[in-house]
């Protein structure tokens, strides 16, 4: 009699509880998880997503829970599985997140990103493309291009961004296969070698910020050359890739001229990357409206956002639609918060706020801030 | 005068209850119009909370409201669960031109900064003693911040034989709960350029639910003046 009233105890227990999961490494995670979260440890946390990654209102919100906890969705799930059933000998396959406004490309790349960490991939990831397209802090640096004719360089961003690549890619780097294929001049005084480590070349970008942009074209082509002669494989994400095909940009050449994106030297070796003329890489692309001005977010499709151009750039595609809460997902997120002391109240709350945010998982977050 | 203490006592009752029902604040039920409105005197304020039509239900008054028009609610009042009279008062107070959309945004970013404030000083107490005291609700938190802020006493000057004197006397209930959001709202406008008004009025609201701070302070000062002018109580008639 007690027993049965334990078990039954326990039963609805985990119930109300079950929003939790114990599996931290996104290779173990199956359908079986759905709906869960689970806990990036922090370092891995600050290797990854040190410098961006994840957006700034999550930022904030790992801060208040003490914890970094990303929910495991069925698109990040099938993505991984393709990954992990696809043929590497095969060109790139390119994945395509696209979604409404907050609900979760950046965080399902965040998992995905995990996923390649976890898997050994070497990664090349751009958190948010129009930081260096739109954004126009007063310190931004803009210059023209010394190698290419009327291009324009953003040499303290290329910088930033190598270092990102360096953190994210500490352990890759040091392996002895990663060496560079043929040699580089800068200048009269400083060249790399043929076979230097990878290592040595973003170093060098690093540290003369002003060869920056084209270290980082360089860099591109070797990975390529590496991925297709086997010595490493390779995982590409860019997070607002729309922004790359926007007919304007905010920047301005010394001379007040208005540049376009494919004027950017970054823009170039971007492209040049996402095509799919090399072989074992995984290409994850995400479709924002936000990465554009009021004026192009009337649609979040991927035609829409990418135009006709960026559409055939990337044209043979797997689209993946990062879709609202379901069901589910929605109540293991509110006993989330309810855990985490974020979300309070008697239970006909939730109903009002499934309501009111339309399971929309951004707004759901914010429209529990005040409660 | 000596009743102060007694008052005392009493807004401690009362804050007590007030945690209690927090969505109750039965002042505010009844709507009036500023200036006058397309409706005749015999349309009827509107019930829109589920507790309170229940309650009618059950007094069977609700037969006799059934028979009357009735005018139509506001679009800030609303039976959803987390509906507040007194915070739409506070967001009412913080307007400026019209923009009630602004400053319900101003005023539900302070509630996020307070609950991050205080879900923060959760995690860093050690035990849970400690860690029950703490209020984690920011609307519970900005009820108690104006009980607390509501002054007991009020000076009003009287003319009497060529000389303006302060006179203390008692205040309406009504008029000391617009003198705290008054007071809550100029103590937060009086801030640093840089520091924007939903962190500043969260800490003023922190520290006045302490029974701390700039605001608390102010209605200190008034009961003081108030008991140094007790001598003019008299020129009040």
């Amino acid at each position: 009699m007690f027993l049965r009233y334990w078990k039954k105890l326990g039963r609805n227990y985990s119930q109300s509880v079950n929003f939790r999961t114990s599996e931290n490494l996104p290779i173990h995670q199956n359908d079986k998880h759905i709906g869960l979260f689970y806990t990036l440890k922090q370092e891995k946390c600050k290797e990854l997503f040190g410098s961006g990654g994840f957006p700034k209102s999550f930022m904030k919100q790992t801060k208040t829970f003490t914890e970094t906890s990303i929910m495991i969705r069925q698109p990040a799930l099938d993505i991984m599985n393709c990954i992990q059933l696809s043929d590497f000998d095969k060109p790139a396959i390119r994945y395509v997140l696209f979604g409404e406004k907050g609900s979760g490309k950046s965080l399902t790349m965040a998992h995905l990103l995990h996923f390649a960490n976890e898997e050994g991939f070497l990664i090349i990831h751009v958190p948010w493309v129009s930081e260096w397209l739109r954004r126009v802090p007063r310190h931004k640096e803009m210059a023209n291009s010394l190698t290419r004719d009327g291009f324009v360089d953003l040499p303290l961003d290329a910088a930033a961004w190598l270092l990102h690549f360096k953190t994210q890619n500490r352990v890759y780097l040091k392996s002895a296969d990663l060496v560079t294929s043929k040699e580089y001049v800068w200048s009269k005084r400083e060249k790399t070698e043929m076979g230097k480590p990878l290592l040595e070349l973003v170093e060098h970008g690093i540290n003369r910020v002003k060869y920056s942009c084209d270290v980082i074209d360089v860099l591109m082509s070797e990975i390529k050359i590496l991925s297709n002669n086997k010595k490493c494989k390779t995982f590409v994400a860019i997070d607002g890739f729309n922004s790359f095909f926007y007919p304007l940009t905010r920047l301005n050449t010394p001379t007040k001229r208005k540049v376009t994106p494919e004027e950017v030297t970054l823009t170039t070796s971007f492209m040049e990357l996402t095509k799919n003329n090399w072989t074992n890489a995984a290409i994850v692309l995400t479709v924002d409206q936000l990465a554009v001005p009021d004026d192009r977010q009337e649609s979040y499709l991927p035609r829409y956002l990418l135009y006709k151009k960026g559409f055939e750039h990337i044209d043979p595609f797997v689209p993946m639609e990062i879709g609202r809460y379901t069901e589910k997902e929605f109540l293991s997120c509110a006993s989330y918060y309810r855990d985490r002391l974020w979300l309070r109240g008697p239970p006909d709350v939730e109903t009002e706020l499934k309501f009111t945010s339309a399971c929309n998982p951004y707004r759901f977050m914010e429209q529990c801030a005040p409660l | 005068m000596m009743n102060i203490k007694n008052f005392a006592i009493c807004c401690i009752f009362k804050r007590f209850n007030l945690i209690e029902n927090i969505n109750r604040w039965p002042e505010f039920s009844n709507r009036c119009y500023a200036k006058a409105t397309s409706f005749p005197d015999y349309f009827q304020n509107p019930v829109f909370r589920k507790e309170d039509q229940s309650k009618l239900i059950e007094s069977s008054e609700i037969s006799k409201l059934a028979a009357l028009p009735v005018k139509p609610p506001a679009a800030y009042e609303t039976s959803s669960t987390y509906h507040d009279p007194l915070v739409n008062k506070v967001i009412n107070h913080v307007m400026e031109m019209g923009k009630k959309a602004l400053a319900r945004s101003l005023v539900e970013k302070a509630f996020e900064n307070i609950k991050r404030i205080q879900i923060e000083r959760y995690h860093l107490a050690k035990t849970p003693d400690e860690k029950n005291k703490i209020e984690l609700n920011p609307k519970i938190i900005l009820h108690k911040a104006i009980e607390n802020c509501k002054p007991l006493l009020q000076l009003s000057p009287v003319k009497r034989g060529g000389i303006t004197y302060q006179v203390p006397g008692p205040i309406t209930d009504k008029r000391s709960l617009f003198l705290a959001i008054k007071w809550l709202l100029e103590a937060t406008n009086d801030k640093e350029r840089t520091i924007h008004f939903p962190e500043q009025f969260a800490w003023e609201l922190l520290d006045a639910a302490n029974n701390t701070g700039k605001v608390v302070k102010r209605k200190q000062d008034l009961h003081r003046q108030c008991e140094a002018n007790r001598a003019y109580a008299h020129y009040r008639w």
